[in-house]
């Protein structure tokens, strides 16, 4: 059981709801498959294309390199695969994973259309229990989806057992904007702009009003922090984008 | 204070684009420039603190990043001031030698890219054949050409005409030779006060020992 997670026995939170815990996934799955043919053309329009720049820092900070492993959990619909498949090259692989087969329908065409899947491999499979060998992978990347995970606490202790050691977690996750002015804009945006424009797009208010409160209800910087670390990650940090709406945490497995 | 990584991953995507544009329409530019790959730049300007790595990938495109782990092949280090008199200098490379920036590592990549960046041929008339043909395209490009030669034509005769209306018919500005010979005037000027000035003090020197030999 994780306090952070605010997971019980039995409930665990689906956006401000409280839902079983057996059903969070199910729900999720349900958000994403509504969501997932429009989700690209989404997250522009939400961001107004930061997610691009945020998503372009975390690979800065991947520091991959040539021949190396990535796993990219929660990829979806593959676009920060496409890019480490370049950096790994020829004689590296990138796993696209994500839990969600809708997702990762979109992904999988759009990298055949980049004509990029010659070392990705596209795998279905739950961040917290993640079907890999032990001390098998250089580097994890998160983007937007650990808060979507039902138990986070297994599913960063599921990604430090298959990281080699050396390897790097990357977290890259909606946060707690740092500015008083900027919290309450951003509120302002995220539950009425974002639905209504969800509406306007994929005709589903309701799924981009709970990824709004689900991200509300993700742990802040500090306390995330506390959760990488405690999954037995070193020389954890974190940096703060476009004041605090996102953050992206670094961990180390020793 | 710490930068936004965001804002500076826009600013290099930026510029990323904007050279990656440039390479694409400058032919043979990508090829010699594969030749300089794994060349990694590290620029650190010490105020305001930043640090920005340019690297030559190994398909000779440039990608501008603020981390990296890699050792840089050469380090460039100065201030913003330092950076931004070499980059309005009229001979840059002179101006990067010359200059405060301290440079260190293996230079010698670095003078490479320099004379690929010289050599930089922009075929700028492609992107508008391709966007509305050969024929319209070829003919709007040389009624851009036309435009620009004579609008720097005009820059040049404006500017000549400028500085003579300014010396000559307005007087607004006094002519070289007039200010040479102010100048000089005003050397002779202060020459000669400091002479009599020193005059002045041996005359009051004098007649301070004449006083104190008389009492």
């Amino acid at each position: 059981m994780s306090s952070q997670d605010n997971l019980t026995d039995d409930t665990t939170d689906f956006g401000y709801e409280r839902v079983k815990t057996a059903e969070k996934a199910g729900r999720v799955r349900e958000v994403f498959d509504s969501v997932a043919a429009q989700y690209d053309l989404m997250n522009d329009l939400m961001s107004g294309g930061l997610h691009r720049l945020w998503k372009r820092f975390t690979i800065e900070l991947s520091a991959v390199r040539s021949g190396q492993t990535v796993l990219d959990i929660a990829g979806g619909t593959g676009d920060l695969a496409a890019k480490f498949s370049k950096l790994v090259g020829a004689d590296g692989k990138v796993i696209l994973a994500d839990i969600n087969a809708a997702m990762l329908s979109v992904g999988r065409d759009r990298l055949i259309d980049k004509g990029a899947l010659n070392n990705i491999d596209v795998v279905q499979a739950d961040a917290q229990f993640l079907p890999f060998e032990d001390n098998s992978i250089d580097c994890i990347t998160i983007a937007f989806g650990l808060r979507n995970v039902t138990d986070k606490a297994k599913a960063l202790r599921s990604m430090y057992r298959v990281l080699k050691p050396g390897g790097r977690v990357l977290v890259l996750e909606f946060s707690k904007p740092t500015s008083p002015l900027l919290s309450k804009v951003y509120d302002a945006y995220s539950f009425s702009a974002l639905p209504a424009m969800g509406k306007l797009i994929t005709d589903d208010a309701d799924s981009y009003r709970y990824l709004a409160e689900s991200i509300r209800k993700h742990p802040d910087q500090e306390s995330l922090l506390e959760m990488v670390e405690d999954a037995g990650f070193v020389d954890c940090r974190y940096h703060n984008m476009t004041g605090g709406i996102v953050a992206v945490h670094r961990g180390i497995k020793g | 204070m710490e930068h936004d990584p965001a804002v500076i991953a826009g600013a290099s995507l930026a510029i990323e684009t904007v050279i990656a544009k440039a390479v694409e329409l400058s032919p043979g530019t990508q090829s010699r420039l594969k030749q300089l790959h794994p060349l990694t730049i590290e620029i650190h300007c010490t105020q305001p603190a930043l640090e920005m790595f340019v690297g030559v990938e190994e398909d000779g495109g440039i990608q501008i990043a603020s981390y990296r782990e890699t050792k840089a092949t050469v380090l460039i280090e100065g201030t913003w001031r330092d950076f931004s008199r070499v980059a309005t200098a009229s001979d840059p490379a002179a101006a990067l030698i010359n200059g405060d920036v301290k440079i260190s590592g293996d230079t010698a990549p670095l003078m490479q890219l320099q004379t690929i960046v010289g050599d930089l041929d922009i075929d700028w008339e492609a992107p508008i054949v391709n966007a509305i043909g050969p024929v319209f395209g070829h003919q709007l490009a040389e009624v851009i050409r036309a435009i620009t030669r004579t609008s720097g034509k005009t820059h040049r005769r404006m500017k000549r005409q400028l500085s003579e209306f300014i010396l000559e018919e307005g007087r607004l500005s006094p002519p070289k030779p007039e200010l040479d010979s102010f100048f000089t005037a005003v050397d002779d000027l202060v020459l000669r006060t400091d002479r009599i000035e020193s005059r002045l003090k041996r005359i009051k020197k004098r007649a301070a020992s004449l006083t104190g030999a008389i009492e």
